[in-house]
Parts: structure tokens; sequence; C-alpha cells
């Protein structure tokens, strides 16, 4: 193995730009960073509805694992982010107290693997159902499985919810909004390692086609398998988040319209974001977030245009509407999707040349798949 | 030594025989083809080598191993490297990344490793990284190592496809059409650069080729199959030649297609004896592979074995 | 005036195997309605439309504001409200047609399917955005004939007279279908372009217009599906009404069926209609069953969808995968 290396000279290739520039990188991310830091501790509202979109980040990288880089679809990623919920709620059951801090990260712990353990056994109805049936697959899997599980009275406290008070040392909600936010950088690092690894690329490969994946070694099944276990364990642990977000489980949440509404939000998230595009992708999810029935965003919009009560009894539908022509419009218009057109600034943060016509062969069009034949 | 033996794989498609009983050998440091009309099942028998295909009946052996039930991403590590007829690569992924995806089985690391992201995996993908460059230096590929392939001449293409199949380090290389897209000069310029693989990195070769130009130029040794059946076989030369063989690239009749069509639906059971077997060949190997061997220098990785021919 | 018997017929603490049958067929009748629609976009297409719920709630939205009158339009006699509900659906999926499956007729057939998704999302949020009353139902068939309730009685069971009616109309529309397919031009032009659309091209069929009519079709499918199901005691017209369980119950009687197979639609609409019905029935005929959870039926449903895919992927009555 080692031999092969050495057979061929290795030739010296740094391409991205000199370390001389990279404080000018810096100074330009500083306003973004500061605003990630800063804007959620304006106030509670502001605080809760970042941490709403840390957890949204997350479920956007979940599926850009599974959609983005497996090319599985997923309509029914709600399942998942419920389950992870519901496990950590139950886990670290805390009745009317705060949890303390060892129950709490078992619980997250908990969250995801519950989750990661589901999708693994989606995905291995995925080895033998693909294209437009296991689109289908996945979306009546979420709904039933949310209907059928997150009903049992056993597991949502009896159908009053599962309360899940947050541990006393983030009990604000910038305390809490950080927790968010590391959970979320935990996730787009494992995203990052994914991808810039031989994991990713052997994700891509089998997206785009599976023959040649498995010619160049790569085992599809395994492969398959493993891309849905990262996305149902990132998916889970947004869920387990989001128990503590909300304090309390309550299948409402994740069954019937609501659940359908939350499933095909993250798949708007992902496409938007442009499939594969993990900057795009945040981006995505940090607006829908932000647009979301939750954010108190539309709302100060609303009122300064006298429409605040019009608003008020609509809300939920006002961010279906975005979501559906967003996602109609980057289906049609712009398959690249967000993490297009942000892609040249993205690489240039990166340390890369800023180039505006750098196409990163990534968004809807990923779903495609090749033409060759064995 | 046997790289490659193929030992009466037949393969069948409902009524249809896509390939009947077909016998080949390929022993290390050769570069065998394997020559027919379209149709004749060539690629067929490469998706039955690389396990694509389950064939029938029949044998695949690898290095004295009975590889026919290994599936093929285990095939690929254990050293089969192939290409496609229609270029087998990531579209969407550049020259580099391709290159990359290639060195899977070598990564030298897990998947749970990567996930977690070690201080090691990066080390090894810097390695990965001089390694496919290497590689794009060695194919004169450098200067679209950050193209994405979606939209390169198919010539460059098929390079950058040999590239990857290289990449993946095998000790045998099934390359399908390699040729294919390139015009006379390229085509030229291409078996040198076999030639010289060989001669560099010790790899044995199993090409499906129509340009006999090439195939004269590099093969040791070709197999010619026709609607499923070995035709004939031999040195480049003998098999140019060969009544047959002309017959079925002009389109004269050839007997075996009519026999073949009535086959019967219940299949004999496989000959245990003849799998034993070895496969003998009709006709001594054309002796350059050992010329050249003598001549040049030993290839860095295996010494070649003493090779019998018979 | 319903409700009085059937909630009598509820107390009579009797245990039958006759309400779920007739629930699950005058259910599945709905089903297999939609379902008709999937099939037949997925002969024209190649594609699931997961809007066609929303075409079947939008038929029934539209009939129930002529219907009632609501804000400043007319009152309408509902058999012209229903026209008017028709035309809409259909209507709706003409313009899905031309605005989002037009544009991408060469583009992979899964982001096809999330273009339709995007449409049921965006009709959902537009119908909520819509000022009319949302929890009201559609007239039962006796309201708007001005006739005394038809009840039949099997075994003390109430028969509603929309049961019946679902049932007939899924025939009429199942034969309708199929001498459409069988007898007409257009119906065998979609079945060619269906089966070949290169070769359809070549013996001069329009791809482009059949697609156009298909859709049409699938309009009025789940238009007149969506007036069906939006009658007391248990439909509404609720923005997404038929988006959540109807969708993925019809898709489910749709696969059950080969996905190709409009006959296959109606037997796997029925048969699930069953499953549904008699997995949520008080099941006291199924020992240490007492209350069945309202998630099994579903449930059910989901295991036998799977089940078909992976066992027989071309369904129960399909010639092909």
């Amino acid at each position: 193995m080692a031999a092969g290396t050495q057979i061929l000279a290795p030739v010296a290739g740094e391409h991205r730009v000199g370390r001389t520039y990279l404080w000018v990188r810096f100074v330009a991310a500083a306003p973004l960073v500061a605003l990630v830091l800063l804007l959620p501790l304006h106030s509670d509202v502001y605080g809760h509805v970042s941490a709403y979109a840390a957890i949204f980040v997350m479920v956007g990288l979940s599926m850009n694992v599974l959609t983005g880089y497996t090319g599985q679809i997923s309509l029914g990623h709600q399942a998942f982010v419920g389950l992870g919920a519901l496990t950590a709620a139950n886990v670290v059951s805390t009745g009317v107290r705060p949890a303390d801090g060892f129950s709490f990260a078992i619980g997250m712990v908990c969250a995801a693997a519950a989750s990661g353990a589901a999708a693994l056994l989606l995905g291995a109805v995925a080895l033998r159902i693909r294209g437009l049936y296991l689109a289908l697959v996945t979306l009546v899997f979420g709904s039933v499985f949310a209907d059928a599980v997150f009903t049992l009275p056993s597991l949502n406290g009896q159908d009053a919810g599962v309360p899940a008070y947050r541990p006393s040392f983030m009990a604000t909600e910038y305390r809490f909004y950080l927790f968010a936010l590391a959970m979320a950088l935990i996730c787009a690092y494992v995203d990052v390692c994914v991808r810039r690894t031989k994991v990713g690329r052997g994700l891509v490969a089998l997206r785009d086609n599976e023959l040649v994946a498995s010619a160049f070694g790569v085992n599809v099944l395994g492969y398959k398998l493993l891309g849905f276990t990262i996305s149902g364990a990132m998916a889970g642990l947004a869920g387990g988040v989001f128990a503590f977000w909300e304090q309390a489980f309550s299948d409402k949440d994740f069954t019937a319209i609501a659940g359908f509404n939350l499933a095909l939000t993250f798949v708007v998230v992902a496409v938007v974001g442009g499939l594969g595009n993990r900057g795009g992708v945040i981006a995505a999810s940090v607006f829908f977030a932000l647009v979301s029935p939750l954010s108190p965003f539309l709302e100060w919009f609303a009122r300064q245009t006298h429409w605040a009560t019009y608003y008020g009894n609509n809300k939920f539908y006002i961010s279906n509407v975005i979501g559906a022509v967003l996602l109609l419009q980057t289906v049609i218009l712009n398959p690249g999707g967000l993490g297009q057109v942000i892609r040249p600034f993205a690489r240039w943060f990166g340390g890369h040349k800023f180039n505006l016509h750098d196409s990163d062969g990534g968004g809807v069009g990923t779903m495609e798949g090749s033409s060759v034949r064995a | 030594m046997s790289v490659l033996e193929v030992r009466d794989l037949t393969i069948r498609f409902g009524g249809l025989t896509a390939i009947d009983g077909l016998n080949l050998r390929v022993d290390e440091w050769e570069i065998v083809g394997l020559m027919g009309p379209n149709g004749a099942g060539k690629t067929t028998a490469f998706n039955c080598i690389t396990g694509f295909y389950k064939p029938t009946r029949g044998r695949v052996y690898y290095q004295d191993r009975d590889v026919t039930k290994v599936p093929p991403h285990r095939k690929a590590a254990l050293g089969i490297g192939r290409t496609f007829q229609n270029v087998g690569m990531v579209k969407s992924e550049t020259a580099l990344e391709n290159l990359l995806t290639a060195q899977h089985t070598r990564a030298g690391y897990g998947a749970p490793q990567a996930i977690v992201g070690l201080g090691t995996v990066r080390q090894r993908e810097k390695e990965l990284t001089a390694h496919a460059e290497a590689i794009l230096d060695l194919l004169g590929l450098a200067d679209i190592r950050d193209r994405r392939i979606g939209g390169l001449p198919y010539g460059t293409l098929k390079l950058l496809e040999l590239g990857c199949a290289l990449a993946t380090d095998p000790q045998l290389l099934l390359l399908d059409e390699p040729s294919s897209g390139m015009g006379p000069e390229e085509s030229d310029e291409l078996g040198e650069r076999l030639l010289n693989l060989r001669q560099e990195l010790g790899v044995t070769m199993l090409l499906i080729e129509h340009h006999v130009p090439l195939v004269t130029a590099v093969c040791d040794y070709v197999y010619v199959l026709n609607f499923g059946k070995l035709l004939a076989e031999g040195d480049p030369d003998h098999v140019r030649n060969h009544p047959e063989v002309v017959a079925a690239y002009l389109g004269g009749e050839a007997p075996e297609a009519l026999a073949q069509t009535e086959t019967p639906d219940d299949e004999p059971p496989a000959d245990e004896a003849a799998l034993a077997k070895p496969v003998k060949r009709t006709s001594a190997p054309r002796k350059t592979a050992q010329a050249k061997k003598a001549t040049k220098a030993a290839p860095r990785r295996r010494p070649p074995a003493k090779k019998e021919a018979s | 005036m319903h409700d009085a018997l059937l909630a009598g017929s509820q107390f009579s603490g009797q245990i039958n195997f006759l309400s779920p049958l007739i629930n699950g067929i005058a259910n599945g009748a709905a089903y297999g309605l939609l379902g008709l629609g999937l099939v037949l976009l997925y002969k024209s297409n190649r594609i699931f439309n997961f809007a066609q719920g929303e075409f079947a709630t939008v038929g029934a939205i539209v009939t129930y504001v002529f219907y009632a009158g609501t804000g400043v339009l007319p009152k309408l006699p509902f058999f012209l409200a229903a026209v008017l509900g028709l035309l809409g659906s259909v209507g709706i999926a003409l313009l899905t047609e031309r605005l989002v499956i037009r544009p991408m007729f060469n583009r992979a057939k899964v982001i096809l399917v999330v273009g339709t998704v995007g449409v049921a999302l965006l009709l959902i949020g537009v119908e909520g955005l819509l000022p009319y009353p949302k929890t009201q139902s559609l007239p039962t068939i006796s309201d708007v004939l001005k006739v005394q309730p038809f009840i039949g009685r099997i075994d003390n069971v109430p028969v509603l007279d929309q049961d019946i009616a679902k049932l007939a109309m899924l025939v009429v529309l199942a034969v309708g279908a199929f001498v459409f397919f069988r007898y007409t031009h257009t119906g065998t032009a979609i079945l060619a372009v269906s089966q070949d659309a290169t070769a359809a091209r070549v013996v001069g069929i329009s791809v482009e217009r059949i697609s156009l009519i298909s859709w049409g079709i699938a309009g009025l499918l789940g238009g007149v599906a969506g007036i069906l199901l939006a009658v007391p005691p248990t439909g509404s017209v609720t923005p997404g009404a038929f988006t959540g369980t109807t969708l993925t119950v019809s898709f489910a009687a749709a696969v059950l069926g080969g996905m190709t197979s409009l006959p296959g639609a109606f037997v796997g609409g029925l048969s699930l209609g069953l499953i549904e019905a008699f997995a949520s029935a008080d099941a006291e005929f199924v020992p240490g069953l007492n209350h069945v959870h309202s998630g099994q039926a579903e449930l059910a449903v989901f295991l036998v969808l799977l089940l078909v895919l992976l066992v027989r992927p071309r369904g129960l009555l399909g010639q092909e995968a």
C-alpha cells in the first residue's frame, strides 16, 4: 500500500493562496461571527429563535449527508428528529426539576443512537427499493412511524407531553443557544470530515454511479447504510436538542399534517440550500428557521406593514408558501440552489481564489445519477 | 503463475446465452487482448470477472484463488482494477477527486476514524493527494487537476479513467476499450503508455479492444469471442489472419451462431473435473513479454515469477 | 341526522364485521379514485405526483366556497358549485403541468417528484391563506337532493348513501378509464407514450400534449375524489385535508396494483380501505386486542406497502417493476 504511494514521486502542489492573505479572510469573517454570537444576546426571543435556527442547521446537515452526498431522498426525516426528541425526553425524564448534566448528556447520546439505528433500518429498505419508490417509502415511513410510535401513551407522557427541563447551567435562552450552536458545530465538523475523506468520496461515488463506486472498491451496500446512519444520528441529535429547546416532547409536533409539513420543510431546506453544498444548506436552514411560524422575524415585518393580525392568524401557511415558492424556483430555474450563489464567497473564506463561475457540481442535479453501464 | 483464469464461464439472461463456456488465462506480466464483434460478450465477460454479474456456470480464479462469488468492491481491494466502456468515473467530481475516490481501498484508515477526523487521516489524505497528483503528472493531465470531468473531451476522460484504475493500485487491470474516442496518434501513444505502465508498475492487463494496430502493438496473447464463444486464440498475428476471425468481423457465416440459439433450458451440471483443470492455451504467447522483461528493468513491486509457456 | 343514527349503532354494543367492511369499502373507493390519478400520471410521465391529494382538496374547497357563497362569491346550487370545483382541480393540474412539469421534462424523475412536493406545499399554504371557514364539510347527497337520507341497514349497521355514492363513482370512473384507455385515440396514445416516449414521438404522438391531457384527467379524478371525501361525518375542507394519510394510502393502493394498472389501483384502494378499517376498528373479534391504536391502521398499510415493494415490486396486478 505504502509502496504504491512511493512508486510515483510526489509533486508539490499548494493550490490555495498564500497564508499571508488569510488575515483578510479573518477580518471579513469577523462580522459574521459577531452576528452569530452577539445577535441572540439581544433578547430571550432572539436567543430562542437562534437556538431553533441551530437545530434547523443540524437537520439541514443531516439531509445534506443523506440526500446531498449519498443521493438518497428522504421525505420522512421528521420521524428521526421526533424519535431523537422522544428518546432524549424519556431518557432524561426530568419530571418537574431541571435535568442534571450527566443524564442530559446521556439523553443526547441516546437520541443520536436511537435515530441512527432507525435510519439504519430505513437504509436496509433503501438497499432494495430505490428512486421514486424510495421517496414514497420514506414519506410513508415518516408519517407512519410518527403516528404509530410517537402517539403511544407510554412514550408521550400519557398524551400530555414528556417534560424536558434544561439543566440549570443552561437555563437562560442564550446559554441554551450556545449549547445548540455547539451541537450544530459538531454536526458541521462531522460533515466536513465526511466530505474531505474517503467516506464522503465513497458516498458521492455511489450517488453518481454504484457500478463505478464498487469498481473503485467502495462497499456500496455498507456505505449506503453508513450514509443513512450518520444522517439519522445527526437528525436524532437535533431532535434531542429540540426536546430541551421546547422543554417538552409532544407528539403533536411530529404527527399528522404538522409532521408532514416539517418533513417537507427539511426537504425544502436541503434542496434550496443546494444538495451537497454545506454552506448553502446551512444558510438555507437559518433562513427557514427565521421564516418559520416560531420566529418573530416575519411578525416584526408584518407589524411594519399593518398586516400583523393577518400574519398572526396565518403564519403557519405563510412559511409554507415561502418554502414552496423557493423550492419550485430552485428546482426549475436554479438547480444549484443557494449554495451555488454563496459558493464563491465560501470558497474565498476557505482560502481559495475568488471565482464567480466556480460550479461545485452539487445541487438538485446530483439526484440525476449517471448513465455509465457496466 | 496465472493472475487470472476463467474456466468454463457461462452466463445466461433469460433464454439468451451471452457467454458460453469461456476459458481464458492471463499470466503475470502479460497484456492479453479480448476481441470480438459487437455483442460478442466481451464486456459481459468483464462483468463476470469483476463480479457485477453472477455467472450461471464456471469459475473465476484470481492468483489461484476462486473469486467467482467475491463482490466487486472486494475484488477491487484484491487488486483487480477496471475501466468501463463508456467512461466510469464520478462525473460531478474533479479529476483530482476522482483519483482520490479511486484510492478508496488503499486509504489506510477506516470510516469511523474518518468521521471523527483523526490527525492520521489528514496525513494519509495528503499522501493520497500526492499520489493522485503523481498519476496526473504521469498521464500528462496535470492541467485538468481541478476541472470537473463533466465537460472534458472523451479521449481525455478515457485517459483519466485509466489513471483512476491505476489509482486503485491494481495487480490486474481490465480495460474496456481504452482507445475508444481516440485518433490513431493518440491510440499509438496509448499503446506506448500501456507498455510503460507494465514496465514501471508491473501491472498485468486484460483489454477489450477493437483497434487492431493497438492490439498488435501491445498484446502478448489474444482471445477472440463471437456470440459468446471462443472463436480463436493465439498471438496477435496468428489471430489476425485466422479465417474465422476475419469472417466474424466481416459478417461472414459463423456456424456457432446458429447452433447456440437452441440451448436447452435445463442446465447440465458443471463438470467439476473440467473446472479443476487449469486452462491450457492452444498456441504459445508471443515471446515479447519475456523478452522485454529480460531487457528492461525489473518492476519495482513484484519481481515476475518464472512463466512456463505451455 | 346521520350522526344520531350512527351514534345509535355505536352504542348498540354489538361487535360486527359489517361496520368496518362498509367503512373500508367507502374509504377504499376514495383511495382508489386518487390512486387512479396517480397511476395515470405514472403512466404518462413516469412520476409520482405528490400534489394529487391537493388536487382533491382544491376541488372540495372550490365546491364548498361556491356552494356556501363564502364572502363575495355567489351562492350556487351544489351541482354548479361541484362543476366549478372540478374545473378548479383541472385548472390547478394543468397549471402544474405547464409551470412545473413542462420546464423540467427532461430532468431526472426524482427532481420532478420534488417539484410536485413543492406544488403540494404551495397549495396547502395558499389554501390556508384564503379566507374561508376551514372546518366545514360539503353537504351529503341526501341534503343536496333534498330527500330523506337513505340509510340501508344490514344487520343493524347503517349504510350511508355517500358511501354508496363513493363506490358507485369509483366504479363509473374506473369503467370510464378502462373504456378511455382501451377505445379512444387519446387513451391509447397515453399508453403508447408510457411505454416508449421516443417511439410514440416517431409515430406522430405529441408527448407534450399527452402529458397535458393526462394531468387534466388526473386533476378531474382528484377533484371528484375530493368532493366525495369532503362530506360528513369525517370529511372536511381543511387546507391539506387529503395530502396526509389519504394521499399516503392512495399511493399504497397504486403501488399495490403495480403503479401501472388502473384496475390494480381500484383493487388496491379497496383492499387498503378494508385493511385500515379493520385494523382501526374496535376489533374485539381479534382475541387480546381491545382497542387498536389509531396509528396501527397506518402501520398496517405501511407494512403491506413495504411487503409488496420488497417481495413483488410489480404489484399484485402490474406487469412491470
